[in-house]
């Protein structure tokens, strides 16, 4: 049984693409056919985080405008062969493509794939109902923050129009300590407010930035926090029940073995 | 000046026409064609008017009637008898939750919203309206009557949007971003409070005020 999932968050920059690559490779490491779709097309960036940009030969314009076969077009990840990139043109605009070319493409990508994930591009335009077209559920990407958060909100009523009713939440780049002192919004109001089932709560973490500068997704790393989050969120898209994780505070005691650890090395 | 023949208040329940019962039935005639015509529209269609009957002839209550009905409006007789009690009692009164129509239940569509109102919603209705759920922030409901809100309110919310200053705002945790009744606008303190209780939102000594409820 295979999925579409489309990877959204109305306001940009929190995170859509680093979720999606982080999911990509989580169920790819899980042994999961997994194939990628980039649809912000002019402004590709998955390719960068999954450090596949060299490799791109053809793009979706290409495939949805019938000039390659879908399977010409994919680029397949250096480390996990089950893991698919489909690149979007940086040179094209979102007019090129649009919802009843990417349901199709859905579709057919269904039929080989376990997972098809689509990464969204910011906007309520035509390129966020190109990609939302052939998803069977979504994941909405918000932040601790009053604009994210409504942001999230007014996609999730989109969605509910576009009659997608399946729609789960993850909260990235938290800080833990800012939540803890109260300057900044708690699990609880986001939940309250936004009403849709939670399946992951991200902290924030500098690993997510030099793992995508490096191309290699943070899901892997043991030591980051982010990156049990993101293979906790992994977990739960399988089916499993696990708990949300309490975040490590850098508390006196941290900064302590932190100290220590450095004064040894 | 001499006083009115006929007036007609607004009330918490809806509209009342108060007529002098010693004026004949041409006079009040004239005078409720007279105080129709100062706004038209204002009333809208299928709106009714509580009788006070304290002492009126059957005819001109007959008279009434027709007057009123030939401008698309309805009369109801009210029902006690004796003078309605003085301002200062009704304030004594425990607050009870009543969804206020003002007083015209089966003229007045009721619209209820069985999910959250997200941001960028709108909802516009001639009559009240009823949500079971959330109105989250940059969401907007307009009423012609009132609005009741079985969950958080975090939008807009607008209640006798059409000029019905009876109407009434409820909500579990009434925390809207803005108020309006009728032409009056109320705006949240920038800093704000989680109730803890439900609150009615209402027009009271021409002003707007909140006031816990029980229900």
């Amino acid at each position: 049984m295979s999925e579409v999932i489309v990877v959204t968050s109305g306001k940009g920059g929190v995170g859509k693409s680093t979720t999606t690559a982080n999911l990509g490779v989580g169920l790819a490491m899980r042994g999961k056919k997994v194939v990628l779709i980039d649809t912000d097309t002019g402004l590709r960036n998955l390719d960068l985080l999954l450090g596949l940009e060299n490799r791109i030969m053809y793009d979706l314009i290409d495939v949805v405008d019938g000039r390659v076969e879908i399977k010409k077009a994919l680029v397949r990840h250096k480390k996990y062969e089950n893991l698919q990139l489909l690149p979007t043109s940086q040179v094209k605009d979102k007019s090129a493509v649009n919802p009843a070319d990417l349901m199709a493409l859905c579709d057919e990508l269904r039929k080989e794939y376990d997972f098809v994930i689509i990464d969204c591009p910011a906007g309520i335009e035509q390129g966020f109902q190109t990609a939302i077209a052939g998803a069977d559920t979504a994941i909405v990407v918000t932040m601790p923050e009053v604009s994210a958060v409504r942001d999230a909100d007014k996609i999730i009523g989109e969605l509910g129009r576009s009659e997608k009713d399946n729609i789960k939440l993850i909260i990235n780049r938290i800080r833990p300590a800012m939540v803890d002192s109260g300057e900044m919004m708690d699990m609880d109001d986001i939940n309250d407010i936004l009403a849709i089932k939670c399946i992951g709560q991200v902290p924030d973490d500098i690993k997510v930035v030099t793992s995508a500068n490096r191309g290699e997704p943070v899901v892997g790393d043991g030591d980051s926090q982010a990156g049990k989050a993101y293979e906790n969120i992994v977990g739960r898209l399988l089916g499993e029940d696990i708990p949300f994780m309490e975040f490590e505070k850098e508390g006196f005691f941290k900064k302590l073995m932190k100290a220590f650890k450095l004064s040894k090395d | 000046m001499s006083r009115d023949l006929v007036t007609i208040k607004g009330g918490k329940d809806g509209f009342r026409l108060l007529v002098d019962s010693s004026a004949s039935m041409e006079e009040i005639e004239a005078e409720i064609k007279k105080k129709l015509n100062e706004n038209p529209g204002f009333f809208p269609e299928g709106t009714k008017f509580e009788l006070e009957v304290a002492d009126l002839d059957r005819s001109v209550k007959k008279g009434i009637g027709q007057i009123l009905s030939q401008h698309g409006l309805g009369v109801e007789m009210s029902a006690k008898k004796e003078p309605p009690p003085a301002p200062a009692e009704k304030s004594q009164m425990p607050p009870q939750y009543v969804i206020q129509h003002g007083g015209n239940v089966e003229a007045q569509e009721m619209t209820v919203v069985e999910h959250t109102v997200r941001g960028g919603e709108e909802i516009t209705s001639q009559g009240s309206v009823l949500i079971m759920g959330n109105i989250n922030p940059g969401a907007q409901i307009i009423a012609g009557g009132s609005i009741d809100v079985r969950g958080t309110c975090r939008g807009m919310v607008h209640a006798g949007a059409w000029g019905d200053t009876s109407a009434v705002v409820i909500a579990d945790r009434l925390m809207p971003t803005q108020i309006r009744i009728a032409n009056m606008i109320a705006r949240s303190p920038d800093i704000m409070e989680k109730s803890d209780f439900a609150e009615r939102a209402s027009i009271k000594d021409g002003q707007i005020i909140i006031e816990p409820i029980e229900r």
